[in-house]
């Protein structure tokens, strides 16, 4: 069964490249409005990637949801876009919110150090601490969504990048499975809190 | 045999002919009007969204309920190219284009056991929307019942490909070790939803502006 599925799934490979090969070609033929997408997907994408206090905050929120095991390790990929996507909407709406900077380091920082303590929140405490950072996260993206050259590219951009990032924390995060995995988690959540120390600090005008 | 050669150079003269007046026009329409109507959901943005979307919920739902988007779904393109070339309505609106990449997304993500006669309606009325906005780009030389043939066809293959793919990933009945791929399509769902939620936000947005 599995033998059949994995060859299978070997002979899609192909097809499924060929099938994006000929969208992305026959993409320069067509008179269509939409403008740039390649570039909004790319901004989108890169959005979250580029600002380390984001990229961060994203992996230690994947691997905090791991340790934390069942309930939160598949209510927090289901539910984080949409909270995210909320705080998207007040950005793109240019609803300010306080202090963002601050509140977006200082999420890397309480993170870092609840991987690094593996604080035991109930679901619902934890559920509400991501669910604010989120809010704050996707206002960040969503403030540039409307002067991308392509909205939905970015936006499209920005959701991926961030549910891959969170894919990488809970993939670092299945590592707890072993006693030696268990620590090496503990000391990336305290460099990721370090991290966290430092945008704080950059935020607040402590540091250059 | 001097006669079949001379009438042989003219069959192929005439072929030639012929076939520079083809070539010319298949270089005017780039891949002829069918490959027009087939290439033109594949290469908007919107379309995938919509379409993949709508494939993957109806595959998550099962076979028994999924199969008959085989037919409703194309059968619906074709309904909405016909009326929008009829009524002139060819745009849902940004708004509305959101609300429905929210919808579905929302649906897969709450992994909501759509009964099938709501699901056939959901996706009937996708597809009436998106074909009528597929038509709207036809030009005037476009032949119309190719273009149409093009376009249910993809969306026919679309469908019919998201539909078989999902099951073949999530394997709803592999146990609990496989537990992680439904999730993993559920978290899908989430995506969508979220950026049908930041598209509503936006079209709102820039119509009050």
């Amino acid at each position: 069964m599995t033998d059949s599925f994995r060859t299978m799934s070997l002979r899609i490979a192909p097809i499924i490249l060929l099938a994006l090969a000929t969208v992305v070609v026959a993409q320069p033929a067509f008179a269509h409005e939409q403008v740039a997408v390649g570039g909004g997907l790319a901004r989108g994408l890169l959005h979250p990637l580029t600002g380390m206090d984001h990229l961060i905050a994203m992996v230690a929120v994947g691997i905090w949801g791991a340790q934390l095991g069942a309930p939160a390790i598949w209510v927090l990929p289901i539910t984080f876009p949409m909270v995210m996507a909320l705080g998207g909407v007040l950005g793109v709406l240019q609803i300010p919110l306080p202090i963002p900077e601050v509140v977006i380091a200082l999420s890397a920082l309480v993170l870092g150090v609840a991987v690094t303590m593996r604080l035991r929140l109930p679901f619902a405490a934890a559920a509400v601490v991501v669910a604010v950072f989120a809010i704050f996260h996707g206002h960040a993206h969503g403030v540039e969504l409307p002067s991308s050259a392509n909205p939905l590219a970015y936006g499209v951009g920005f959701v991926l990048a961030t549910g891959l990032l969170h894919l990488c924390g809970i993939t670092i995060g299945t590592l707890t499975r072993w006693p030696a995995g268990e620590r090496l988690i503990q000391g990336l959540g305290a460099v990721i809190a370090a991290l966290g120390c430092y945008f704080l600090a950059q935020s607040l005008g402590a540091v250059a | 045999m001097k006669l079949g050669f001379g009438r042989v150079s003219m069959v192929a003269a005439m072929l030639f002919a012929q076939a520079q007046g083809a070539d010319a026009h298949i270089i005017a329409s780039r891949l002829g009007d069918f490959y027009t109507g087939a290439l033109h959901p594949l290469t908007d943005l919107q379309d995938l969204i919509l379409w993949t979307a709508m494939g993957v919920l109806a595959g998550s739902l099962g076979a028994a309920k999924g199969r008959w988007l085989v037919l409703v779904f194309p059968l619906g393109l074709l309904a909405g190219l016909v009326l929008g070339r009829i009524s002139g309505l060819v745009s849902t609106g940004p708004a509305v284009d959101a609300g429905m990449i929210l919808l579905l997304g929302l649906l897969l993500a709450a992994a909501a056991r759509l009964p099938t006669t709501l699901l056939c309606m959901v996706a009937f009325g996708l597809a009436m929307a998106r074909g009528a906005v597929n038509g709207s780009d036809l030009a005037p030389e476009t032949d119309r019942i190719l273009f149409a043939a093009g376009l249910a066809s993809a969306g026919y293959a679309a469908i019919t490909l998201t539909m078989a793919l999902t099951p073949a990933f999530s394997r709803p009945d592999a146990g609990a070790s496989m537990a992680w791929r439904g999730i993993a399509v559920r978290a899908f769902g989430g995506w969508i939803a979220a950026i049908g939620l930041m598209m509503v936000g936006f079209a709102l947005a820039s119509h009050s502006l």
